[in-house]
């Protein structure tokens, strides 16, 4: 009875080691992940999904991605979508450091060109009189664009680096909050940037067509490097080339926004990916270029921004950056002297009430 | 505790300081009277207060071409605000939750965004034009900007807070309301109200004397 009782426990325990041999065969696989995913010390709660291999099989498989399914709608039959994973990957991996460092390089540039170069002066002093350069209208849609274009690139980046950037600073629940406002603003004021692209591009385009001598301002490095005097129009080729790269890389952002913000017209994810990647690289590449903008507009260059904060520009200033318009201005006696200008600082006004006064002193 | 605060005091504050400071100035403005005129009349003052209240939304040809441009960013801005404020769901629900207990039909989220947008439009055309022109911007005070800006920024939280996901965006919205409501009756904002009463005045006079201005 000792003998049977002894053999029968002890053929239990047989069972019971293979039972948790087997068990412990299973879960080598999970120990095995949770060795080179869980940090040392932290408990491991990892479980296998049981489907991975069949999910991963249906994502690797060398067939057309999409099926046949009884639901109605764009990529309905399409199990998993692998290029999004492409998509995801090029987007943290190499879209957001890319663009990030360019920027940022960008930044330092601009700051590294300053130290060297400095504000660029007008070398005759400011003159006393000035020239009507933007009237009011011009001016209005300028900074309409401007303003748009700001709210956008801001929120546009918190959506694109706000995750590594900004989580370490406020933490996830505030950044979610961040990142939810700064999606509704952007999705909501982008359609005014398609508006404030069209009435800029009917209002300046005729001024932004290359011409004679836009060639040799580009050869010499547009006056900004070095200290020799470089010819140029209304416009120089640097704000020419801007223009035409707002219109078109600008249009790019447009219509890839309008993309990803109405997905009610049929596209497909590809569509979605592509329209998302165009509309980031777009708009770094915008917001370089309208960092050198702000640049010379602001501490770059003594007198660019008068043009547009006043409607007037100094002769000089004229001058010694587009002086061909300028010549042809003064020809035509276009030239207003300061104290008029304070008087009627305004082209709309001077154009009728200006002129009367000029004719009338002569 | 905050959020309570917003939630309850300070909203049962700002509507009370609104609705009796908006009929304060409106009732002061209505004592206030005329100087008798005793010339005789030559035409009708009522006829010409109410042609006034009209006319003086229509454009004016004899005013500068570019005026045609502000006028169209008032409307906007104006039309815009005013769908926004009062057919947008979530204000529907919050007017019938908090004051009237009444709701009616929301618009569409498409006009409701489309709104949104004709509205900022609007705004930021005629701020920039007020920062801009020398006449407009030599004729504005703190008052007119203040009043911008908090408009600007009560529209703006309320898009941003468009998801309906986050508590404490809908809070600062509704502060930034807040905040608008008690300053209103004592700003230039109150032409909401008493633009009738200033074309109706000028209209009446000028009826009166049987000009047609």
């Amino acid at each position: 009875m000792y003998r049977v009782s002894n053999l029968s426990q002890a053929g239990l325990g047989l069972k019971t080691g293979v039972l948790l041999w087997l068990l412990w065969l299973l879960l080598l696989p999970l120990e095995t992940v949770a060795d080179t995913k869980q940090p040392k010390g932290m408990p491991s709660t990892m479980v296998l999904n049981p489907a991975a291999e069949l999910w991963r099989d249906v994502r690797q498989r060398d067939m057309p991605i999409s099926g046949t399914t009884q639901v109605k709608g764009v990529d309905s039959g399409v199990l998993i979508n692998a290029n999004g994973d492409k998509w995801r990957k090029f987007r943290m991996q190499q879209l957001i450091p890319i663009g990030g460092f360019l920027l940022l390089g960008i930044l330092v540039g601009l700051a590294v060109f300053y130290m060297v170069r400095g504000k660029v002066k007008i070398v005759g002093g400011e003159s006393d009189r000035k020239l009507p350069r933007y009237t009011s209208y011009e001016r209005l849609i300028h900074w309409f664009m401007a303003s748009i274009f700001l709210f956008l690139a801001i929120t546009g980046l918190i959506i694109l680096f706000g995750r590594p950037l900004l989580i370490p600073i406020f933490g996830k629940e505030i950044f979610s909050i961040i990142a939810s406002a700064s999606k509704e603003g952007h999705n909501l004021m982008g359609p005014l940037f398609m508006v404030a692209l069209i009435l800029v591009f009917v209002k300046f385009v005729r001024r932004n067509i290359y011409q004679k001598g836009d060639m040799s301002w580009l050869l010499r490095g547009g006056g900004i490097i070095g200290k020799k005097h470089v010819p140029s129009n209304f416009f120089n080729m640097g704000e020419k080339s801007m223009f035409w790269m707002l219109v078109l890389v600008g249009s790019v952002i447009v219509v890839s926004g309008l993309v990803l913000i109405f997905p009610v017209f049929g596209q497909s994810r590809e569509w979605m990916e592509l329209a998302h990647v165009g509309h980031a690289i777009g708009a770094i590449l915008m917001i370089g270029v309208i960092l050198g903008h702000i640049y010379i507009g602001s501490i770059g260059m003594e007198g660019a921004i008068d043009g547009m904060t006043t409607g007037y520009c100094d002769l000089n200033w004229a001058k010694e950056h587009h002086d061909l318009w300028a010549t042809q201005m003064e020809k035509r006696g276009e030239a207003i002297a300061n104290e008029e200008v304070n008087r009627f600082s305004d082209p709309d006004t001077n154009e009728y009430l200006g002129r009367e006064l000029r004719e009338a002193d002569k | 505790m905050i959020a309570q605060f917003i939630d309850g005091p300070l909203w049962i504050f700002s509507l009370s300081v609104f609705l009796i400071g908006v009929t304060w100035r409106i009732v002061t403005i209505l004592m206030a009277g005329n100087r008798k005129d005793l010339a005789t009349p030559r035409g009708s003052a009522s006829a010409g207060a109410i042609r006034t209240v009209f006319t003086r939304s229509v454009y004016e040809r004899s005013a500068a071409t570019r005026g045609r441009l502000l006028l169209v960013a008032g409307y906007l801005f104006h039309i815009g605000l005013f769908v926004l404020l009062f057919f947008a769901q979530p204000h529907i629900d919050f007017i019938a939750e908090r004051i009237t207990g009444l709701s009616w039909t929301a618009i569409p989220h498409w006009a409701f965004i489309l709104s949104a947008e004709l509205a900022f439009l609007g705004l930021l055309l005629l701020w920039i034009h007020r920062l801009l022109s020398p006449v407009t911007r030599m004729l504005s005070d703190l008052d007119d900007h203040l009043g911008s800006l908090l408009v600007f920024l009560v529209m703006l939280t309320g898009c941003l807070a468009l998801a309906q996901s986050f508590e404490s965006l809908r809070l600062i919205h509704l502060l930034l309301a807040e905040l608008l409501l008690i300053y209103f009756p004592f700003s230039k904002l109150m032409h909401t109200f008493t633009f009738i009463l200033s074309r109706g005045y000028t209209g009446a006079t000028m009826g009166r004397k049987g000009v047609n201005a």
